[in-house]
């Protein structure tokens, strides 16, 4: 009962990294920056729905909508006024890396000093438990999330595959100029993957400060989810980058099974170095060579 | 205000020491670690282990932390250097942050959250260095070898290796080099001296925790690094002394929380590598050694 039990936390947990790491790769697979300010906006996703609606109680789709708002206004921002900028002169990956970096550390420091450095969460009935069978505990925001997850790959997949922005967003990383031919902007077409991307951020944001609660730093953590799961996935595979983040969060409360929690941490580097060393391609991607 | 002084010259040592390790493989090798806290976590923890077992032997203490140091860093780099920079990042990341729980998790040895305390003074050949300003003559001195080695290294064969595969990874290859021994090497030199800041951090303060080795460290050393400008002798000394002043500077100011300070100078950090990348990528100090830049096209 207790494996069942961690099973359904794993995958709702795995729900949440999911949508996280897809917002990452459909960023990372569209324009090739290397976001790590990914955590960023989900930091200032989850403290704003948890200000929005905890302290000022606004109804939760107000907070939720706000959320969105910023996480969109936050990626496009950055693609304006820091990707651009720096891609202008030169491209290298580490230059992008450091700048968003930089950001994060931004990002994460204003929260701490705005909105204090403790802990937080947003009390909801929703993440209150219920036991649906004797020893068994679930909470409707399990069922929720995952819900939510995959209402949202469904809607990604139709708009990138059957609409013609969604297709011009997978084709601009390989070829930018065929999307001129198509009647699009490149720049344009960088700045959906962004918003998009962004958004999706949201929904991970919103269940986490339900649930796990925040603190400032949250944003350090949800980049390593973010990057282990793309990698575990496979670079560039939206499939991949959500199936990873499924793995990450079951092989995270699995762990529970036979380990203390403060190793979760731990278990994520585990399966990461893994894939690493046994499968660099991760579950979905293309094998490539040093580049 | 003399000691306050000598204090601040001896973590400033300390810390260049740290950054310029680090800059040999981000500079140099175009290797990104955000590890490095860990490997400076790892020469600490040794030398205050072998220091508490064997006697507080400086050169006997740093050499074991420096060999625990290439130990672990070997097997960060032999996986994740076979494979492209983003998975390093990765994996770097992930141990640091594997590398917190196990410093705050294995109390036998790291004493958990409360930390070590009462590390012995280190002694040199029969000397016992207990005094601050004799401290910061050892610590100026390891700098001082650890830049001359980097310097050796980075104008050596094995350095212009090392650029090669930086700005051509496929070219270097193509040349016959052996890539991912290289790279490896270079990732347990850096670590392994990284270490000696560590020990001389331990037997200065005579007290280590955690919360000096956390991912906070890792990437204040790399603001550092880049601050100053990657690929410089002494850009990453330049950034040491311009992040350790920063707090003493911000001090001075009236009307601000002494609880911030902190947050205020990794906001000031933080906005300094965005800045730096957007209008000056090689750093502050990097207009003296860098390469002709490159011509940008018509925007």
């Amino acid at each position: 009962m207790l494996l069942l039990q961690l099973v359904i936390n794993g995958l709702q947990l795995g729900a949440i990294y999911a949508l996280t790491a897809v917002g990452f790769s459909l960023i990372f697979g569209a324009t090739k920056v290397f976001h790590v300010a990914h955590g960023a906006a989900f930091t200032i996703a989850a403290y704003l729905f948890w200000w929005t609606s905890a302290v000022l109680h606004m109804p939760w789709p107000v907070a939720a909508l706000i959320a969105v708002l910023a996480a969109v206004l936050f990626g496009l921002f950055m693609e304006r006024f820091v990707y651009r900028p720096i891609q202008r002169h030169e491209g290298a990956f580490f230059t992008v890396f450091i700048a968003a970096f930089g950001v994060q550390i931004i990002v994460q420091n204003l929260v701490g000093t705005i909105f204090g450095r403790g802990f937080v969460s947003v009390t909801t009935s929703l993440s209150r438990s219920v036991e649906v069978m004797p020893g068994l505990f679930v909470a409707p925001i399990a069922a929720i999330s995952i819900v939510v997850a995959i209402i949202v790959f469904t809607v990604l997949t139709y708009y990138l595959t059957r609409t013609h922005t969604g297709m011009a967003m997978r084709a601009l990383s390989e070829n930018p100029d065929l999307i001129r031919v198509f009647g699009l902007d490149p720049a344009r077409v960088a700045q959906y993957a962004f918003a998009i991307g962004s958004a999706i951020v949201v929904p991970g944001a919103i269940f986490t400060a339900m649930t796990a609660g925040l603190n400032p730093a949250v944003g350090a953590h949800v980049m390593l989810i973010s990057l282990a799961a793309t990698i575990v996935g496979g670079i560039g595979s939206l499939r991949g980058a959500a199936c990873g983040g499924l793995l990450l969060g079951l092989a995270e409360n699995l762990a529970l099974w036979r380990l203390d929690p403060q190793w979760s941490e731990a278990v994520t580097f585990v399966v990461l170095f893994l894939f690493i060393i046994f499968r660099p391609a991760g579950f979905f991607g293309r094998p490539h060579g040093a580049k | 205000m003399w000691a306050y002084i000598v204090n601040l010259a001896v973590l400033i040592s300390i810390n260049a020491i740290l950054a310029v390790t680090l800059n040999f493989i981000l500079g140099y090798a175009g290797i990104f670690s955000i590890a490095h806290a860990l490997f400076f976590g790892v020469g600490a923890y040794t030398a205050t282990f072998v220091a508490m077992k064997l006697g507080a032997d400086f050169l006997l203490s740093t050499a074991a932390g420096m060999a625990v140091g290439a130990l672990i860093s070997l097997a960060l780099a032999l996986p994740a250097l076979r494979v492209r920079g983003e998975y390093f990042v990765a994996a770097s990341l992930g141990l640091q942050m594997l590398a917190i729980t196990v410093f705050t998790e294995w109390k036998s040895v790291t004493g958990g959250i409360g930390g070590l305390t009462n590390i012995p003074p280190a002694r040199i050949l029969g000397f016992e260095v207990t005094k601050p300003e004799h401290f910061l003559v050892l610590s100026l001195t390891c700098l001082v070898l650890i830049i001359l080695i980097i310097r050796a290294l980075v104008r050596s064969s094995f350095g212009r290796s090392l650029k090669a595969i930086r700005d051509d990874e496929t070219a270097a290859w193509a040349y016959g080099k052996n890539v991912a021994i290289i790279k490896t090497t270079a990732v347990v030199l850096s670590s392994a001296l990284c270490a000696v800041g560590g020990s001389l951090y331990a037997f200065y303060l005579s007290f280590i925790n955690v919360e000096s080795f956390t991912l906070d460290t890792s990437v204040q050393l790399m603001a550092m690094v880049i601050i100053g400008g990657t690929a410089t002798l002494f850009g990453p000394v330049v950034g040491t002394i311009l992040i350790l002043l920063l707090p003493a500077g911000l001090s001075y100011l009236p009307y601000l929380p002494p609880t911030e300070i902190g947050s205020i100078q990794q906001i000031a950090y933080g906005l300094a590598m965005v800045l730096l990348m957007i209008y000056r990528p090689g750093g502050l100090w990097g207009f003296q050694e860098k390469p002709k830049a490159k011509e940008g096209g018509a925007p």
